[in-house]
């Protein structure tokens, strides 16, 4: 017999924020679909669990009405469903494709490390997270969505306030008045660029949104979208990736050895933690997953970051980066229809040219012995002050 | 039914009857045959569904467009001429004993 939904309400949302991976490793174990009273939320963290809903998007529906998401945003590709979703999403694949990855993007990626390395490299300290994860992932990503002419700091804190208002479980009144505000912004700049390209197309998504036509409302939910995932997701990868090897000498000299391994340990980062945490999806009619009872209605959140440490999957050591671990689908991208659409951007800029562009140019690159790093969130997670040292140059 | 011979990554011939109303790569993980993985469910966004199709096949089949073929650079095993994304093929538009050889690997 199926059980009913048991409710966790001895866990915190603060709790959760410092260090998620015990209390995913207890719902693994006793109750791998349960109602999550903080968050007010079904929390799935079984990576099985996981593939079935992305596979059935008539039972799990990604459109919620009740969606943080939608109410922050507007009602983006991310919360559609089937048909409409994917015609949405064929407009905006080219942009992300990765044969325009690799002929129009990565040499912009090099150039902008290029110039954030030359002006890291002479500090001989700080925190990698500001001066070069967020710079790297803000400035990249202002080319690629097409408003070129943001500054990359205003882009930096729309996002983190579009996020904030998206992961606002608790529903604070704070964290609306600053998404209001980024919203303000972001229009701003969509409406300047959108007119230039109009008269002269390029690759970036914007370009593309506007050469299909699309009506404003949905230009404007769908850059958003691409400006919350687009810049947290590198950014935290980066701090991620050098967090895992500079606390590995064996890895970090692998990599040093041969930037080619960098792709290697990003995808292994991103297992180990998994920026985009936890994403949300509906329950449109009653289902039993894991012998758990779903009831038509609940609002479910999938758990990536859970799912990419299933010890089911990757064995006792998921709790470790390990870049050397046999190769396995993992979920930090999500699957199904809404798989990463930008996937292979992330790979080539944090994989491919950022990491080892950094590890090039500072050889003795360390960790600060006197700070230690620190790492935040749930529903994103990332380094949040990654301190430093390497020979100034 | 479309009758299809599937040799999986071990070197195993598999013969199985497609729903001509499937993609290529749905039939196969339908068939509960393993070595197509299918990350992004079908959508041409992962290239983890790379298959080898027979010549027969190459001849019936409209060649991948320029979307597909750039994705297929991008498969872990390295592309042929005979490479297409699974999740693009429709069962129905491939010949009657059809021969699909999977890559070692997808990842
Ligand atoms: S399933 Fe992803 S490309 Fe075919």
């Amino acid at each position: 017999m199926p059980r009913p939904m048991p409710v966790i309400d001895d866990v915190s949302l603060a709790e959760m924020y410092d260090d998620p991976y015990p209390v995913y490793a207890r719902l693994r174990r006793e109750a791998p679909v349960a109602w999550l009273a903080p968050a007010n939320i079904a929390l799935i963290t079984r990576f099985d669990d996981m593939i079935a809903i992305e596979r059935d998007e008539e039972t799990f529906p990604a459109n919620d009405p009740r969606s943080l998401q939608i109410r922050s945003m507007g009602h983006s590709l991310m919360r559609r469903d089937g048909a409409e979703h994917a015609a949405e999403r064929a407009v905006l694949v080219k942009s992300f494709s990765p044969p325009m990855v690799k002929s129009h993007w990565s040499p912009l990626f090099r150039e902008i490390a290029e110039e954030l390395v030359g002006e890291t490299a002479p500090k001989g300290q700080g925190d990698l997270f500001t001066e070069f994860a967020a710079p790297m992932a803000a400035r990249a990503l202002a080319q690629i969505i097409g408003i070129p002419e943001t500054d990359w700091q205003d882009l930096l804190w729309w996002s983190q306030a579009l996020i904030d208002a998206t992961g606002n479980y608790a529903d604070l009144p704070e964290p609306w008045e600053r998404c209001a505000r980024a919203s303000e912004g972001i229009d701003t700049a969509i409406d300047h660029h959108a007119a230039l390209w109009a008269k002269a197309p390029n690759p970036s998504a914007l370009s593309a949104m506007v050469a299909a036509d699309w009506p404003i409302e949905r230009i404007r939910a769908d850059i958003k979208v691409i400006i919350g995932g687009g810049l947290n997701e590198p950014r935290d990868s980066i701090g991620t990736v050098l967090l895992g090897l500079l606390s590995d000498p064996a890895q970090l000299e692998a990599v040093k050895a041969d930037p080619a391994l960098g792709r290697k340990a990003f995808e292994e980062a991103v297992r180990w933690v998994a920026p985009i945490g936890m994403y949300p999806r509906r329950v449109a009619k009653e289902t039993v997953l894991s012998d758990t009872v779903l009831p038509a209605g609940t609002a479910i959140g999938l758990s990536a970051a859970s799912a990419c440490r299933d010890e089911s999957h990757f064995g006792d050591s998921a709790g470790r980066f390990d870049m050397n671990r046999p190769k396995a689908q993992h979920l930090a991208f999500g699957s199904g229809p809404h798989f990463c659409l930008g996937t292979w951007m992330a790979r080539s800029m944090v994989g491919d040219v950022a990491v080892p562009a950094l590890l090039a140019r500072l050889p003795d690159l360390r960790l600060d012995p006197d700070n230690s790093p620190r790492m935040g969130g749930w529903v994103f997670r990332g380094p949040l002050f990654l301190p430093a040292r390497w020979s100034p140059k | 039914m479309t009758k299809l011979t599937v040799i999986t990554p071990t070197g195993e011939s598999r013969p199985m009857e497609a729903d001509p109303s499937t993609s290529l790569m749905e039939a196969i993980r339908d068939a509960g045959i393993d070595g197509i993985v299918a990350e992004c469910g079908g959508t041409a966004a992962c290239a983890t569904c790379h298959v080898f199709v027979d010549e027969a096949a190459q001849a019936a089949l409209d060649p991948a467009d320029e979307h597909e073929a750039g994705m297929l650079e991008f498969a872990a095993v390295e592309a042929t001429p005979a490479s297409r994304l699974s999740c693009q093929v429709r069962v129905s538009d491939l010949p009657e004993g059809a021969v699909v050889t999977l890559p070692e690997t997808q990842l």
